[in-house]
């Protein structure tokens, strides 16, 4: 009995003891410290998500470039979105890159590489996030001390942006060309050439805030061959996970997007139909099929969306545009017509590719005269000014060679700003809409957990402060 | 007891106050109370002086009588109504504690004082008996069962029986008859609509198909809602485990309940414990309420032998209705390739066959037909190369679904002598779902439970059983390799049949094993973009193969009479293997080819010592003291590999199939442990009132410190109270109410943000780290180290009342909780670098009322009629998320949320614009718009449950009928919206004719007489016409670009859950000829009739599976209603 009641009292007095669980806790299926340099391959593959997925598809289908054939791809080609669709997108920026980003840099406060081209990444993301929300966090982004970050003007991001990249061509500028970084999936860390993408996005983003004189500066230091081009190369290898972004996506989702109905397939690169690209000088046959999404069955596709076809991130033939466009407004009407003959010549080459591709087609590119551009030229076939033809096709010409990056939609919304006479006279994709989107809506997970997010939330109509 | 026992006990509180020390202050005061109950006890057991048993001091009024009469020896034999003696019965001498049980014969023998002894004869689930001895020596009695009203009994959450009628708390008691009859091969189905409070929602009608059980309504947000489940004393697995295999919750196949698992045949009773209070030994697992289930036991006696033999035919019970009027294509267009059956109207055709063009073509290999390629219709001829009239809606369906059927053979032996007895049973159970090919479920089961005296003080009971389960089962919901969803997108003028074929190009170059579906007629691409039915159901696998044993004993003594101790252990270990087959062309990602192979092993161990004294502390005043420990270890461990892109078309299920690039393996592990102290003080005065103060303290390794879960209850049988004792009117009158306080437990290895491994998606484009030489993130789920568990403090009063000599017996409870400290993941700003925070952030509260209610309308020699009937209502609501703006429970377009200010799990989805006036904001044409923010679009909980029949019985024959109804929660019916926007509904295939001028939502007038395909609709701007330019944009589709708002409705239902008609045989003739002790024949329907408002699946389907969400249907399985004959034999 006595032998009893004892353990009873030490049974109840034995339990309910916390200190034998001591460790139990730690999770055994995930690590909690990893070397910080393990976290750079990630923050690129984000990257190639923000920068050519979901939403370069829908500013895609808005710049009348693919067409949403059906279901939710039908509804947001028609303006019709709501912010769910930005909720990766959204994450990828703040959480996937910048936080990461943030990670790398202060656990390897030493090492150069890491540093310039984590902030290259970080910058490239902002830098959309900025151009497609307008205003955003950056200030207090992916920061510990502000759980709920507030959102700077569009314009202070642009230029944190422009610092950050400042910063990247610092910290790259003393590492030798031949140090290589084995998690550098684009170009293994030739610092060399992670310069000339830094120029390149900053000249970038002074051509979104219209400072021309920087944009040639800077696109004068940027990428300087279609070897140098920061693109996305698929590996194709796996079945699924490393493919070409159309690839999957029309995999996955069969029949949701074309190219067939688009303007820019069906109308600008056709040849016969009206106000159509090719000339005496010109034939786009091959951009054309070279373009061409048919969009239901992935493993038939040859051009944009073959599985290893590469998907353009930022490119030579972006830098030539800029200088192109900002060499007429800031140089010379020669500047610019030299810099769009040298795009020309890019194209001339197997459409800037390392080889033809599959789709085949003609390609002709012949560079054009200043003759050209004079009215009747072959490129002027109305009364306008040289100058104002020759920024005309320069314009178009971005629209159709920056395809495949929200470039055409910054373009497009700049330039009805300041130049609609020269923008690309992009048709509605539905009868019934009367205003082209000047934004995208911001990520419904920040607007519910972020009482910063402007409020009430900017619908697609809302103009950003670059553009107001 | 002597001084220095006293001692060692004292010294044990005073030890306890060491460990007080770990509690917060209001929990010391509590303690307290249990260290003065505690030694309030040892005080007078000391002054009783009880030492032992045989030597009894006795105190009361008898004492003079013994001491004037030579004791009497009286023997007798105890029966129970059928004339089977009735062993253990307890036979005790009124006023003392001189007793003895009978033994396998039911006889005993006793020495008595005198004559004018009264003896009391109990058993448990019996009416007492009292006898006056008189002059004989010889006293037999037959006792009868105590009906379910009348000193019913429960079992408690540690396992000890108890009198209903002496209870504070609510519990609702389902006989294991009830679950039998139901027809349900599991168990958790077959308690639908017995008990008010409880909720049972099956997922779908797949065979062994999980469902959602929820008792009171929601406890917790993300967290899970299933209730402890407490199989002989044992905590046991009821998890259904989603797993890596089957995509994401709502996608993929159903898995299975866990408590499915056991055989219903032995069940002895189903104990339902609702509140708080009776769960509060439980701690942080008891929230959500508490199952206590006991298995049958052996019986001393002759062997006794029951075969039970069942043999059901299940088909479906509810069809989306399609439309047969127009083909396949868009814009009034015969289209072959076209998602939509938007196209030309098919009597219109010119009839006969197909005009086929160009040298590439598909060969069938069932039919063996020919599809070369079909031309699409043009703005003169709309039907291009299609010219048959055929329409195959009925027998695409008809292909997939026909009669299911399950056998359920049940044995049992049961048998025993007085010191051992066991209880032996065996079930083979092979169903065969409706879908016609790989959705099976067969289970196995062999349980032996056996208890033993070991001498006079010891008694050692083991219950161990061993269960075998395979099932294929078959892919559905949002799924394009499910099979709802790609033969309800099917068009009409499209045969499913040839559903696998050689593909020839236009060179003749053959590809075999191609898989043709209404998207790809020529097969002539590997990805068939939606699966066809027949493939689904034909080519892909998804089994499941579960070991699993549960085994439970126990070790008791009773020492002395009024102590009883206890040493209970107990293991539940389940392997579950899990096969998923894609083979090469199969719809989506898993064109490739994809073998999923997951291996789940859980191993719950758990451990009670447990001390119990009883004992009268004065004549009127009885006291019970527990007192327990506990140690409870669950492990879990998923090992995962995956493999795609097969090397070949093979169907061998090996990870030889593909290379070594192209598997993949995930491993993940789950230990939580937990050890309880617990104490409970029950006093009874003057057998009227009743009150029990319990008490745990717990700590787990989930949790950083200790918590101490509290709890009271008390009941008073005011129908004792001497105006009310001879009322003609109240036979018996209970009042009770209770508080008690329960927790749920953090999940695991949430308190460190870790680094992971990603995949980039955007919108099913992934890009994954591991494909790329791998790498790391850092996780956007942030640490918390500082979780406590979710608190719910209950408070529920109520009545027990029996009126007119117990015809009527009816319970009323109301309680009201509040769940704080809610642990979820509350959203972070993506922007701040993490997605959300896994944390203590909400709460929320119900309110409920539940009634149950039994009236015998007349009992006669024949015939015995009786109505029974249970009633609940429930209200919820989420009172705080911490700001978190909302919290998915489901993740689909129109989601279950948390939404604060609104009950938990309201819909919400795409709404229509609304203007000032709240009435829609309609665009120029007079159609509504979308309104760019989305919001609250229903809500899924009822406003009120109830079940209600009659069991009735003539003679040899019983019939019993039960109906259960769900008012006033709402569905969001997912399939009807997308088959809308397909085109294939049959509500967008009417043809009318104008009889005035509409404009249709792109802006198009058509003047009166125009005979167009759609329906007139008016949104409060006059009369529109509804056509594909709506049903296609916002009045129909997917995703959050149309207005899902429109596809929300009422899903009230009624339905006849079960009716049964069954005729025993057991008259002695009968008994005599055959030598069996009886026969039962009887035939059962199942979920026979639904009454509701919604159209083409039954209401009670979910798609989210076992969840938290619910209210939500797309693509899901069909559900069922069977005929079932059983024959049960006891020999």
């Amino acid at each position: 009995m006595k032998k009893l009641i004892i353990i009873i009292s030490l049974i109840f007095i034995g339990t309910s003891c916390t200190k034998v669980y001591e460790g139990q806790n730690v999770d055994p299926n995930n690590p909690t410290e990893v070397n910080a340099e393990t976290l750079l391959k990630g923050i690129q593959l984000a990257n190639i998500s923000v920068q050519a997925s979901h939403i370069q598809r829908i500013t895609g289908m808005w710049m009348n470039q693919y067409k949403g054939v059906i279901l939710l791809y039908q509804g947001l080609g028609n303006y019709s979105i709501s912010g769910e669709e930005s909720n990766g997108t959204w994450q990828f920026v703040y959480q996937s890159i910048a936080k990461q980003a943030s990670i790398i840099r202060e656990k390897l406060p030493t090492n150069r590489s890491y540093s310039g081209i984590s902030k290259i990444i970080e910058a490239n993301a902002l830098g959309t996030a900025a151009a497609i929300y307008g205003d955003v966090p950056f200030s207090e982004r992916a920061n510990n001390n502000f759980p709920v970050p507030k959102f700077d003007k569009q314009l202070d991001v642009y230029a944190g942006v422009q610092t950050l990249l400042d910063e990247a061509i610092a910290d790259l500028t003393p590492v030798s060309a031949s140090a290589v970084i084995a998690n550098d999936i684009f170009f293994a860390g030739k610092s060399t050439t992670w310069i000339k993408v830094a120029y390149t996005l900053k000249a970038r983003y002074y051509m979104e805030t219209r400072e021309y004189q920087k944009a040639y500066d800077a696109a004068k230091l940027g990428i300087s061959a279609t070897t140098l081009s920061w693109k996305f190369n698929p590996p194709a290898l796996v079945a699924d996970g490393d493919f070409n972004l159309l690839n999957t996506f029309i995999d996955q989702r069969g029949g949701y997007m074309s190219t067939t109905g688009s303007w820019l397939n069906d109308v600008l690169l056709k040849s016969g139909q009206a106000g159509n690209r090719n000339n005496a000088k010109t034939n786009e046959d091959a951009r054309l099929k070279y373009y061409k999404i048919t969009g239901t069955s992935a493993n038939t596709e040859l051009g944009v969306a073959r599985k290893d076809a590469p998907m353009p991130l930022v490119t030579y033939e972006e830098n030539l545009l800029i200088l192109a466009e900002a060499g007429l407004r800031v140089v010379s009407f020669t500047e610019g017509l030299t810099q769009l003959n040298k795009l020309r010549g890019v194209l001339r080459t197997n459409l800037g590719l390392p080889a033809m591709p599959p789709t085949g087609g003609t390609i002709l590119y012949t560079d054009y005269v200043a003759a050209d551009f004079n009215p009747g030229g072959i490129e002027n076939p109305g009364t306008l000014t040289p100058d104002k033809a020759l920024m005309k096709e320069i314009v178009e010409e971005r629209y159709v060679s920056l395809y495949g990056t929200i470039i055409p939609f910054n373009d497009a919304r700049r330039l009805r700003k300041s130049d609609n006479d020269v923008n690309v006279p992009i048709p509605f994709t539905t009868s019934t809409a009367t205003q082209h989107p000047e934004r995208v809506i911001y990520a419904q997970n920040e607007i519910n957990a972020n009482p910063n997010v402007p409020n009430p939330v900017p619908n697609i109509y809302v103009k950003t402060q670059v553009n107001q | 007891m002597s001084l220095k026992s006293y001692q060692t006990m004292v010294s044990g509180c005073h030890q306890f106050g060491a460990v007080r020390q770990l509690f917060s202050k209001r929990t010391k005061l509590f303690m307290n109370m249990l260290c003065a109950a505690l030694l309030a006890v040892c005080l007078q057991v000391n002054a009783n002086g009880l030492d032992g048993p045989g030597n009894l001091p006795l105190k009361n009024a008898s004492l003079k009588e013994i001491s004037l009469s030579p004791p009497v020896e009286i023997k007798g034999v105890v029966k129970d109504e059928n004339g089977n003696p009735l062993a253990g019965v307890s036979v005790t001498v009124r006023g003392t504690k001189t007793g003895t049980q009978t033994n396998a014969s039911g006889e005993y023998s006793l020495d008595v004082p005198n004559s004018k002894t009264v003896l009391v004869f109990s058993f448990v689930g019996y009416e007492q008996v009292e006898m006056t001895v008189g002059n004989r020596s010889q006293v037999s009695i037959n006792m009868k069962q105590a009906s379910a009203e009348m000193e019913a009994v429960v079992v408690s959450v540690l396992g000890f029986q108890q009198r209903a009628d002496k209870l504070g708390s609510s519990n609702s008691r389902i006989n294991a008859t009830d679950v039998l009859s139901s027809g349900e091969t599991g168990l958790l189905q077959g308690m639908a609509g017995k008990a008010s409070g409880v909720s049972i929602t099956r997922s779908t009608g797949d065979p062994g198909a999980g469902s959602n059980i929820r008792i009171r309504g929601a406890n917790t947000i993300t967290g899970s809602s299933e209730p402890l489940v407490i199989v002989d004393g044992i905590p046991i697995s009821n998890t259904e485990i989603h797993g890596n295999g089957s995509s994401s919750v709502g996608t993929g196949v159903v898995q299975q309940s866990r408590l499915n698992d056991i055989n219903p045949n032995d069940i002895e009773s189903i104990q339902i414990l609702k509140g708080a209070s009776a769960a509060a030994l439980w701690g942080s697992r008891a929230a959500n309420g508490v199952l206590v289930i006991t298995t049958k036991k052996g019986k001393a006696g002759k062997l006794k032998i029951t075969y039970t033999s069942t043999y059901s035919f299940d088909e479906i019970n509810r069809k989306h209705p399609l439309q047969k009027n127009y083909g396949q294509g868009a814009a009034g267009r015969y289209s072959a390739t076209a998602s939509t059956s938007w196209g030309d109207k098919i009597a219109d055709r010119a009839g006969g066959d197909d005009v086929t063009t160009g040298a590439a073509y598909f060969l069938g290999y069932i039919t063996g037909k020919k599809y070369a390629t079909l031309a699409s219709g043009s703005a003169s001829n709309p039907h291009g190369g299609k010219n048959s009239t055929a329409n195959y809606v009925d027998q695409n369906f008809d292909g997939i679904f026909g009669k299911g059927h399950y056998w359920q053979n049940a044995v049992s032996l049961s048998g025993g002598n007085d010191n051992s007895r066991f209880f032996l049973s065996l079930e083979n159970l092979n169903q065969q779902g409706i879908i016609r090919d790989n959705s099976d479920y067969i289970r196995n089961s062999v349980r032996l439970n056996s208890d033993h005296s070991l001498g006079k003080y010891i008694k050692f009971s083991n219950k161990a059983a061993y269960i075998n389960i395979s099932s294929d089962r078959i892919q559905n919901n949002s799924n394009t390799a499910g099979l709802y969803l790609g033969l309800l997108r099917t068009s009409p003028d499209f045969d499913n049949t040839d559903y696998i074929g050689s593909y020839f190009d236009a060179n003749g170059v053959e590809f075999r094993n191609r898989h043709r579906s209404y998207r790809r007629y020529r097969g002539d691409n590997v990805q068939p973009i939606y699966n066809n039915p027949y493939w689904t159901i034909f080519r892909q696998n998804a089994t499941s193969k579960v070991d699993r044993f549960l085994v439970s004993s126990e070790l008791s003594s009773n020492p002395i009479p009024w102590l009883e101790l206890i040493l209970r252990a107990g293991i539940d270990a389940n392997y579950d293997k899990r096969i998923y087959f894609f083979p090469v062309g199969s719809a989506g990602e898993r064109s490739p080819g994809s073998y999923r192979n997951e291996k789940i092993s859980e191993v719950e161990k758990n451990l009670d010592l447990i001390g119990k004294a009883s004992k009268n502390i004065t004549s009127d005043l009885r006291g019970t003291f527990i007192l327990g420990g506990n140690i409870n270890d669950r492990q879990r461990e998923i090992l995962y590999a995956e493999a795609g892109n097969f090397l070949d078309d093979i169907t061998l299920q090996n990870f030889v199939l593909s290379a070594d690039a192209n598997t993949h393996v995930i491993n993940s592990i789950r230990h939580v442990s937990s050890n309880r102290g617990y104490s409970t003080l029950g006093l009874e005065f003057k057998d009227q009132l009743f009150v029990n103060l319990t008490g745990a303290l717990e700590a787990a390794s989930t949790i950083p410190k200790s918590f101490f879960y509290p709890s009271i209850d008390g009941a008073w049988q005011f129908s004792k109270i001497p105006a009310l004792q001879n009322s003609k009117f109240l036979d018996f009158g209970k009042i009770r109410a209770s508080w008690g306080k329960v927790g749920i437990q953090p999940l695991p290895y949430n308190s460190r943000t870790t680094y992971e491994t990603a995949i980039y998606n955007a919108y099913d484009d992934g890009l994954a780290l591991t494909n790329f030489g791998g790498g790391y993130r850092l996780d956007n789920a942030k640490g918390n180290d500082d979780l406590n568990p979710e608190i719910k403090t209950e408070w529920e009063v109520g009545a027990d009342l029996r009126f007119w000599r117990n015809k009527i017996g009816l319970t009323l409870s109301y309680y009201q909780n509040k769940v704080k400290d809610i642990l979820l993941n509350v959203s972070l700003p993506p922007s701040s670098g993490f997605t959300s925070q896994y944390t203590n952030a909400a709460s929320l509260e119900n309110r409920g009322f539940e009634a149950d209610l039994k009236y015998e309308i007349f009992k006669k020699k024949d015939w015995n009629v009786q109505l029974f009937g249970n009633f609940n209502t429930n209200k919820n609501t989420v009172t705080s998320l911490s700001g978190t703006g909302t919290v998915d429970l489901t993740t689909q377009s129109v989601s279950s949320r948390a939404v604060e200010g609104y009950p938990l799990g309201v819909l919400w989805g795409p709404r229509a614009l609304r203007n000032a006036k709240g009435g829609f904001a309609l665009d120029a044409n007079g159609f509504p718009q979308l309104d760019n923010e989305q919001g609250v679009v229903g809500d899924p909980n009822p406003d009120w449950r109830g079940g209600a029949g009659i069991s009735a019985s003539y003679k040899g024959f019983d019939f019993n009928i039960l109906f259960e109804t769900f008012q006033g929660g709402d569905i969001s019916q997912g399939t009807k919206s997308v088959l809308y926007n397909f085109g294939t509904h049959a509500d967008v295939g009417n043809e009318i004719s104008l009889t005035e001028p509409l404009k249709n939502s792109a802006g198009v007038t058509f003047p009166a007489g125009t005979v167009v395909r759609g329906n007139v609709g008016n949104f409060g701007a006059g009369n529109v016409l509804l056509d594909e330019s709506w049903y296609t944009t916002l009045g129909g589709g997917l995703g959050s670009t149309s207005i899902r708002e429109f596809f929300v409705e009422d899903a009230s239902w009624t339905r006849l859950r079960e009716v049964s008609l069954g005729y025993t045989l057991k008259t002695p003739g009968f008994k005599n000829a055959t030598k069996l002790s009886s026969v039962r024949f009887s035939i059962t329907g199942r979920n026979l009739a639904i009454w509701t408002g919604i159209v083409g699946f039954d209401p009670e389907t979910n798609q989210s599976g076992v969840n938290n969400g619910f209210g939500t249907e797309y693509f899901t399985n069909p559900s069922t209603r069977s005929w079932l004959f059983t024959l049960n034999v006891n020999f």
